[in-house]
């Protein structure tokens, strides 16, 4: 295993029948937990349906089978779960890009262990809301979301798969010019192969019942060897036409994602007018604050600000979301969850996606890779 | 640690919410995007909703009162409650429900006093009283083109809020009614009509706003001084094939209106004046009605803290919170929701349907 690519697949059948792919994850994840390395796994089971991910933490490795797959309609964030609940564990948990770059920045903070914990991490092209999905695909593919048993986004197309082992396919473009398809802080992504975690994980460049790996760190290298050594995982070298395939279509990936991000962040950027509008029906919920995985200040100074003050009207826009600025902004890492949770569509990740971005033009920091911290971070904010 | 789906107690809107628990302890919330209701999104009351399990007033056993309130038993509590009630004439005993009660709860206490021969039932239903026209539903609140509201909804109940951000993003014109201040929903609106009373509305304003009501307009009515009111905005709504969504505040409210009569705080003051033993099933009647709480003889009452009312009372049964118990909600829009069991009641808490069958089983009424 010199090369730091490599293609896998589970050695246990019911995992490597269930995986999205080889079923690579679900056996490392395995051999984790079988040699006791990890207490326990961080990763989604299907709630309801598909459309449902539900975070869930495996003890036993039994388990595993329940959380195998992708699921495309389930926009979670796992930084928070750890840093509050399972702090104490030795944990291994699967990462979207945007989860391993919060995980990053918080261990950056001391608020997560890195010695704690094993992030394997998962190639993504986007998540879209689960109830986007639902009505997407009554609207456009004519189906019951019922019947739809497995999702994929695949070529630039989100493709579905019914009970009859029929698919249907429809470009992400034309959903998303029609505002469905991906979150649109997911459509301004550029991390798709998240080399921020262990190991990254994907099916690109992988032949079918494979997953394709890329080993990012020493710790990354370990687990792939050992797993395979112990006999969780089979291993074999990609050709090197898949690994240059992989690499085109991430430089393609990329250079659509500036694209999305100089639409959303500058050409369609709200005016201040825009602004004036949104501001005026916030109610100031938090919502925003409590769900972002980089806001964790014990004593919130908006919350010494604000918190007598519950009066009928909105909050002063600038200070209420200037606190915010002038605290995290440096390090948004475009996760989308504030804007995902804000009652009044209020586009927030608009602001720090872009306050981030001319912070990393002027000095090159970026939020959820670079190994330190913003350098205006003042320590006494925690 | 542990997320399973649930609803959100705190209002009538029904948002879904992902319970966070550890070691059978809630600890915390997590979005619930799957929900149609509300995607994911919720406002702070629906995040905080795991406070009321871990409130640190919680009442982990029976208390009943010596000379001040004391810890007691399931045997003594009960035995003191039901001796109570067989001493006092049905007439002379008023029952108690609430819109926080599930609608399996409410069909019990409904049943036990109807056994008792209790003709003085009902619940707290503020300004709202029982109807039974159609309602409309939330894909009706972000299609309509004409939005009529009365109070604060965005603050108050901020995923109806929601709905009318999207109508009002997809062009709809939005009048909201309330009494003069400055509201989010006044703020955002097209023409915020600040009055005096909705009856003054009703009386001045209401002719002119009904030529702009068609059958893609909706009112929704959040707040209303008097009961007879809501007809009238019904009303407004029919002659004009509008749709009405009247919003209640209690998150089974609407539930509860089904199957207890709803009482304002004038009829509930009458009610309870006249009583000598009184019966509170899950609600905090003391914040709004103590002085008038005081005057009766025998207060028994089931809440899961110990609140105000537990406080005056003379029998106090610990009860489960809403994740404790099994059992459904009507939300606003009539949507009937199930709740599943959770966790289990601290201490030696029950949950509301099981105390008033202990109570009904001691006083050999078969329910
Ligand atoms: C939203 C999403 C988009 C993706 N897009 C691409 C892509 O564009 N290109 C590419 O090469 N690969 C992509 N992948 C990765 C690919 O789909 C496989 O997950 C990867 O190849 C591993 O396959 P496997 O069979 O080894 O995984 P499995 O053994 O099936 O294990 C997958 C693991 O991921 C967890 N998981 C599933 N959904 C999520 C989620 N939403 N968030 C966090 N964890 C989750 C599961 O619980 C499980 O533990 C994407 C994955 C996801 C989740
Ligand atoms: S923000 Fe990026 S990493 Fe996260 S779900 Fe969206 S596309 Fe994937
Ligand atoms: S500000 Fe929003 S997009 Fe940025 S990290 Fe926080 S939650 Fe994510
Ligand atoms: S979530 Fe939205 S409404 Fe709530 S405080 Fe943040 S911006 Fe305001
Ligand atoms: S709007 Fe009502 S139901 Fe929804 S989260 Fe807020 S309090 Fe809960």
């Amino acid at each position: 295993m010199d090369s730091n690519y490599l293609l896998a697949r589970a050695k246990d059948e019911d995992l490597l029948k269930k995986g999205e792919c080889g079923g690579a994850v679900s056996s490392i994840f395995q051999y984790l937990l079988d040699s006791n390395l990890v207490d326990g796994v961080l990763n989604l089971s299907h709630g309801e349906d598909i459309y449902d991910g539900v975070p869930t933490l495996i003890e036993d490795s039994k388990d595993l089978v329940q959380t195998c797959g992708s699921l495309h309609c389930a926009p979670t964030m796992f930084g928070d779960l750890i840093r509050k609940y399972l702090q104490d564990m030795n944990l291994a948990v699967a990462v979207k890009p945007c989860d391993a770059m919060a995980i990053k920045e918080l261990e950056k903070r001391h608020q997560i262990d890195s010695d704690k914990i094993y992030k394997v991490g998962l190639n993504c092209g986007g998540t879209v809301l689960p109830i986007t999905a639902l009505k997407m695909i009554e609207l456009f593919y004519e189906v019951d979301p019922d019947d739809v048993v497995k999702e994929e986004i695949d070529k630039g197309k989100f493709i579905i798969e019914l009970a009859d082992g029929s698919h249907k396919s429809i470009e992400i473009d034309e959903l998303e010019e029609k505002g469905y398809g991906r979150r649109v802080n997911c459509q301004r992504c550029e991390l798709m192969i998240p080399r921020n975690a262990d190991i990254a994980c994907g099916n690109w460049g992988a032949e079918p019942g494979w997953t394709f790996i890329e080993i990012v760190t020493e710790k990354g290298r370990e687990i792939v060897e050992n797993a395979h050594k112990n006999g969780y995982l089979e291993v074999k070298t990609p050709p090197e036409k898949l690994v240059n395939i992989r690499e085109k279509i991430e430089g393609v990936m990329i250079k659509m994602a500036r694209k999305f991000q100089d639409k959303y962040l500058e050409e369609e950027y709200p005016s201040l007018e825009n602004w004036d509008e949104y501001w005026n029906r916030c109610i100031e919920c938090y919502a925003c604050r409590d769900v972002c995985p980089l806001c964790y200040c014990r004593e919130c100074d908006l919350e010494r600000e604000y918190y007598s003050d519950s009066g009928e009207t909105a909050p002063d826009p600038l200070t209420f979301q200037g606190v915010r600025l002038s605290h995290m902004s440096f390090s948004c890492v475009n996760c989308g969850q504030c804007e995902d949770v804000c009652p009044m569509e209020i586009p927030v990740a608009r602001i720090y996606h872009r306050m981030q971005k001319k912070y990393r033009e002027q000095t090159g920091f970026i939020a959820g890779m670079s190994e330190e911290l913003p350098p205006l971070f003042s320590p006494e904010k925690e | 640690m542990k997320l399973t789906h649930t609803i959100c107690p705190s209002c009538s809107v029904g948002c879904g919410i992902n319970l966070i628990t550890q070691k059978q302890e809630a600890v915390g919330t997590y979005p619930y995007k799957r929900y149609p209701i509300n995607e994911g999104k919720s406002c702070k009351k629906g995040r905080e909703c795991y406070g009321m399990i871990t409130e640190e007033k919680r009442l982990l056993n029976p208390h009943i009162k010596k000379t001040s309130l004391v810890g007691s038993n399931w045997d003594e509590s009960l035995n003191l409650a039901v001796s109570k009630i067989k001493s006092y004439e049905p007439e002379e005993i008023g029952i108690i429900g609430s819109g926080n009660c599930t609608n399996e709860e409410c069909e019990i206490l409904k049943k036990f006093a109807t056994s008792l021969g209790a003709e003085n039932i009902g619940y707290p239903a503020g300004n709202f009283p029982n109807f039974d026209f159609e309602t409309g539903n939330l894909n009706d609140v972000e299609n309509s083109q004409f939005i009529l509201i009365t109070g604060n909804v965005l603050k108050e109940y901020p995923l109806i809020g929601r709905k009318i951000i999207l109508a009002k993003e997809n062009g709809a014109e939005i009048i909201t009614i309330d009494y003069p201040q400055k509201t989010t929903t006044g703020m955002i609106s097209d023409q915020y009509i600040q009055t005096e009373s909705i009856r003054q509305f009703l009386d001045d304003e209401a002719e002119k706003i009904q030529t702009k009501l068609n059958e893609s307009s909706l009112i929704l009515v959040s707040k209303l001084d008097n009961k007879e009111e809501l007809e009238e905005f019904h009303q407004m709504a029919a002659k004009s094939n509008s749709k009405i969504i009247p919003i209640m505040k209690e998150c089974n409210s609407r539930g509860a209106m089904n199957i207890l009569p709803p009482l304002s705080e004038d009829e509930l003051k009458t009610m309870i004046n006249g009583m000598n033993l009184l019966y509170i099933v899950g609600d905090d009647l003391a914040s709004q009605l103590g002085e008038t709480l005081k005057k009766v003889d025998f207060l028994i009452t089931q809440s899961t803290t110990l609140n105000q009312t537990a406080l005056l009372s003379d029998v106090v049964f610990p009860s489960a919170c809403w994740v404790e118990k099994t059992g459904s909600f009507t939300n606003i829009t009539g949507n009937t929701q199930k709740v599943q069991q959770i966790l289990p009641p601290p201490g030696e808490a029950m949950d509301d349907a099981t105390i008033i069958m202990k109570i009904a089983e001691k006083m050999e009424i078969d329910l």
